[in-house]
């Protein structure tokens, strides 16, 4: 790639754009290292470790925790990236019946929060195969399919579309079949979108902490926090969640490592994919085989929940926590706005810079997503750490308080979902053809004007999905929003979490529902968006 | 190039430029709302707190009394202890309540507890209920005992040891060892009965083959559904779902009496070494332990912490009983050794 030092320009060297450089330089180096602290002053641990700590671990649970871990990992990907790489499939090479309808239905499973699909999914199965049969890894690992295969199934679809109908077409001029064509050319074309998607999947799952407890099932994650919160060592818990985030962080560079050099531009023509019309026993199977899907990943919660807001109703005891739903659903379309922005802000600057300079740029992209590989407790106290040492220096004035302000929730949540701005802005600009880069340079623009005017514009389809993506994260998040939100500042997820903390789950359907309402209507939005996107860019 | 003129014709009005405008606007009013946190208002205290069912009427009470407002917040005790360590000197919060008095005692090794002398609160909490130098106190007492099903026990446990007897085998629920009551229960069996015989006791269980589940509420509902038989709860979980339903079918056999006593493990309360309004602190303190005792402990069926205040009329028909006082105050100092225990066993 060329170097923007390097491009011949009528301006190069002028003290503006050298002044320019500079800032972008402190700004984003700056906004980095603000990211990387909650998580470094956790992972500084290492340097120094408990050995006692470690010999009992391994004696007692930790070989438990790996085995489980790695069942869990290995299963929810897969499972994930084969459901949601095929939905995807379907619905952009396919017209069937209800088609739209269920293109936008098969995200929704993704803004039902993993601890409520959990206790549904827990209470539903007792019933069924009693309460022993249903504490399992593997209806644990099911729950977490249906509720994160979406992240695989909006990369995948978008990128699907992207491609247009040349791709394909040229496949099959070429002699490949129906099913060839999609498993040589449309898949491997994908490939970028789908790991993107996957790796949002493989955080997800090492991180969680609400859903996996409800199983019993015990892995690192559940550890990091039996470990600290059963011994009141932060030291000894931060040693663990330090080797979750270097496994994260494996993962990552394997995957990058795997697809080197795999540049996937293309010509496009602006010829969108027409889908094949199905028709008889296919059509209809098309049309249930994702009903079915959504039945399970959102029809079951919503008719449980909706249920158990009726018997709440009924029984008078609604009000677990002062305020309403309004009061509730403010602070959390206020938070999720603000978090949303400044994480596409933050995202875009660190991604596009790190375009320009090489290794260091990519290690500061790499580094600020690493809070994404840590459960939200362990980020949560990184951030209060963090905010409150910059409490007791000169550079926040005297009576202002970053630790329980909007600023600090705002910037603990930046830390811990900057991974999803970043990873759908990137993948978005993997997709854009070098060629539009390079001959903007060929004219002369400079790097800042390129970013503005070619590179963001382009990504437009990917800032919005990944804008959509993040407020279904923000909505659904608990640890960090309870630690470090300002006094008053209830949101629904508190909610939830007043309710279900004492077992009240009828108490806990109000909330659910507006959760997922939000995060349904940021669906809506978000495929609109792509639909339109769509057409910028192919 | 086509592809690219399409993209340059975005230039004018690119999307990301509203995108931008709006960031800044949003960052202009994040930075006004940054909290002004420690300018101490006498007319206000705030708390931290792990105990949260019921809270806000309790505190209500309290304002209305005294004209003093609250304001708190809410969370895991871990948690909010965590963020007292790290906000140190410049911490809003004047007081802190816990859920249990592991967690209390550890943030008092953590220095961040002021000592209390106050009359008032001696006068109210027990001894054996308060830290040695006064740095918390109890404000309501939460028992663990023996739960069992009125319709298929006949002839319930008596002690903890009890539930390890093969009678038990497959019929026994527990809540996993991840939550610090089941822990407080294994400190003071291993303070009662020594290491040794606490481990082989915490090994019957297990041999049991239990069903872990992690809640109280559903651990009683499991028992009334036929699930499990017997199980480890705390009192006020049972008046909770007799509060709804008198008819539940699960009653209390209360162990180790009339020797040790039941489990005993305390909610409790205490000002912070660093609270910008000590003064306004330590009368919320003093109300909790005194004119508040009974909103506080009835709000969640809870025995009151001053054994002069009558329990509520729910759970003074669970009947007499004698509770452990005498280990509270070693909860904390034995968590860890519960926790190793715990983990050698393989309790879930």
């Amino acid at each position: 790639m060329v170097r923007a030092t390097t491009t011949p320009g009528p301006r190069r060297g002028a003290p503006g754009r050298r002044a320019g450089r500079l800032v972008a330089w402190v700004v984003t180096a700056g906004s980095a290292l603000l990211v990387v602290a909650p998580v470094a002053v956790i992972a500084v641990s290492i340097l120094d470790p408990t050995p006692s700590l470690w010999a009992d671990l391994w004696r007692t649970r930790l070989p438990g925790m790996i085995a489980d871990t790695l069942t869990l990992l290995v299963t929810v990907v897969v499972g994930a990236a084969v459901l949601g790489t095929s939905l995807a499939w379907l619905v952009t090479a396919h017209d069937f019946p209800g088609r739209r309808l269920i293109g936008w239905l098969l995200v929704v499973p993704l803004t039902v929060p993993g601890y409520v699909a959990g206790f549904v999914w827990l209470d539903t199965a007792s019933a069924v195969i009693g309460p022993r049969g249903a504490r399992s890894i593997w209806l644990c690992a099911a729950v977490l399919i249906v509720t994160l295969y979406p992240y695989v199934y909006l990369f995948a679809r978008a990128a699907f579309r992207a491609q247009g109908a040349d791709l394909r077409d040229e496949a099959r001029v070429l002699g490949l079949s129906r099913v060839a064509a999609f498993a040589r050319v449309a898949l491997p074309a994908a490939r970028p979108a789908i790991a993107a998607g996957g790796a949002l999947v493989t955080m997800e799952v090492l991180t969680d902490v609400g859903t996996v407890r409800l199983f019993n099932v015990s892995t690192v994650a559940d550890g990091v926090l039996r470990v600290w919160f059963g011994t009141g060592s932060r030291q000894a818990a931060a040693e663990l969640a330090t080797t979750l985030v270097a496994t994260a962080l494996a993962l990552v560079v394997i995957e990058r490592i795997l697809r080197r050099g795999a540049r996937y531009s293309r010509r496009a023509s602006g010829r969108p994919m027409t889908p094949v019309r199905l028709t008889g026993v296919r059509a209809l199977a098309a049309t249930a085989g994702p009903s079915v899907v959504v039945a399970v990943a959102a029809g079951v919660p919503l008719v449980r929940l909706g249920a158990w807001g009726v018997e709440a109703r009924r029984a008078g005891a609604t009000a677990t926590v002062a305020g309403g739903v309004w009061h509730h659903l403010g602070a959390t379309l206020a938070v999720a706005g603000l978090a949303v922005a400044v994480c596409l802000g933050v995202g875009s600057g660190l991604v596009l810079f790190a375009r320009r300079h090489g290794a260091l740029g990519r290690v500061m992209v790499r580094a600020s997503a690493l809070g994404y590989a840590m459960p939200g407790p362990v980020v949560a106290v990184g951030a209060v750490i963090v905010l409150a040492a910059l409490d007791r220096t000169d550079l926040v004035p005297g009576p202002v308080v970053l630790v329980g302000s909007l600023v600090g929730l705002v910037f603990a949540l930046g830390v811990r979902f900057l991974a999803v701005a970043v990873n759908g802005i990137e993948s978005g600009l993997d997709q854009m053809p070098a060629s539009a880069v390079a001959s903007a340079r060929t004219l002369g623009a400079r790097p800042i004007r390129i970013a503005w005017s070619v590179e963001l514009p382009s990504v437009r389809p990917a800032l919005v999905a990944a804008a959509a993506l993040l407020t279904i994260d923000v909505v659904k998040e608990l640890p960090i929003t309870l630690l470090l939100r300002p006094f008053g500042f209830d949101t629904l997820a508190v909610w939830v979490w007043q309710a279900t903390s004492e077992s009240l789950w009828a108490q806990a359907a109000v909330p659910s529902l507006a959760m997922i309402a939000v995060g349904s209507a940021a669906v809506g939005a978000l495929l609109v968006a792509l639909e339109r996107g769509a057409e910028v860019v192919s | 190039m086509p592809n690219n003129g399409s993209l340059m014709r975005k230039v004018h009005f690119p999307p990301s430029r509203l995108v931008f405008s709006a960031i800044v606007a949003l960052s202009g009013g994040l930075v006004a709302s940054c909290g002004t946190g420690s300018g101490a208002n006498p007319e206000q205290v705030t708390v931290y707190t792990g105990r949260h069912y019921g809270i806000e009427a309790v505190f209500d009470e309290f304002t209305e009394d005294t004209g003093i407002e609250v304001r708190f917040t809410t969370g895991s005790d871990p948690e909010l202890r965590e963020r007292l360590v790290a906000e140190g000197a410049n911490t809003p919060a004047d007081v802190v309540i816990t859920a249990d008095a592991a967690n209390i005692e550890l943030a008092a090794s953590a220095g961040l507890l002021a000592a209390l002398d106050s009359d008032t609160l001696r006068g109210a909490i027990p001894e054996e209920l308060r830290s040695e130098k006064n740095e918390w106190f109890a404000l309501s007492r939460r028992l663990r005992v023996i739960m069992h099903s009125t319709e298929r026990v006949s002839e319930p446990p008596r002690s903890y040891a009890d539930l390890g007897g093969s009678a038990w085998s497959k019929r026994l629920c527990l809540r996993p060892s991840t939550h610090p009551y089941t822990q407080s229960l294994v400190a003071s069996l291993i303070l009662n009965q020594g290491a040794e015989k606490a481990e082989s006791i915490v090994e019957g269980w297990v041999a049991n083959e239990p069903l872990y589940i992690n809640s109280d509420t559903d651990i009683l509902k499991a028992i009334s559904a036929g699930d499990c038989d017997v199980a480890i709860t705390n009192t006020y979980y049972l008046a909770r779902l007799l509060d709804e339903d008198p008819a539940t079918p699960v009653a209390i056999s209360w162990p180790e009496q009339p020797t040790t006593g039941a489990h005993l493990n305390v909610s409790t309360g205490a000002v912070l070494a660093s609270a910008p309004n000590p003064g306004g602190a330590r009368r919320l303190l003093e109300w909790l332990a005194t004119k508040g005792q009974k909103t506080f402990s009835d709000a969640n069926f809870e025995y009151p912490a001053d054994p002069s205040v009558a329990p509520a009329d729910l759970i003074v028909g669970f009947g007499e009983h004698t509770a452990d006082l005498a280990a509270v105050r070693q909860l904390g100092r034995l968590n860890q050794d519960a926790v190793a225990l715990l983990s050698r066993v393989g309790h879930e």
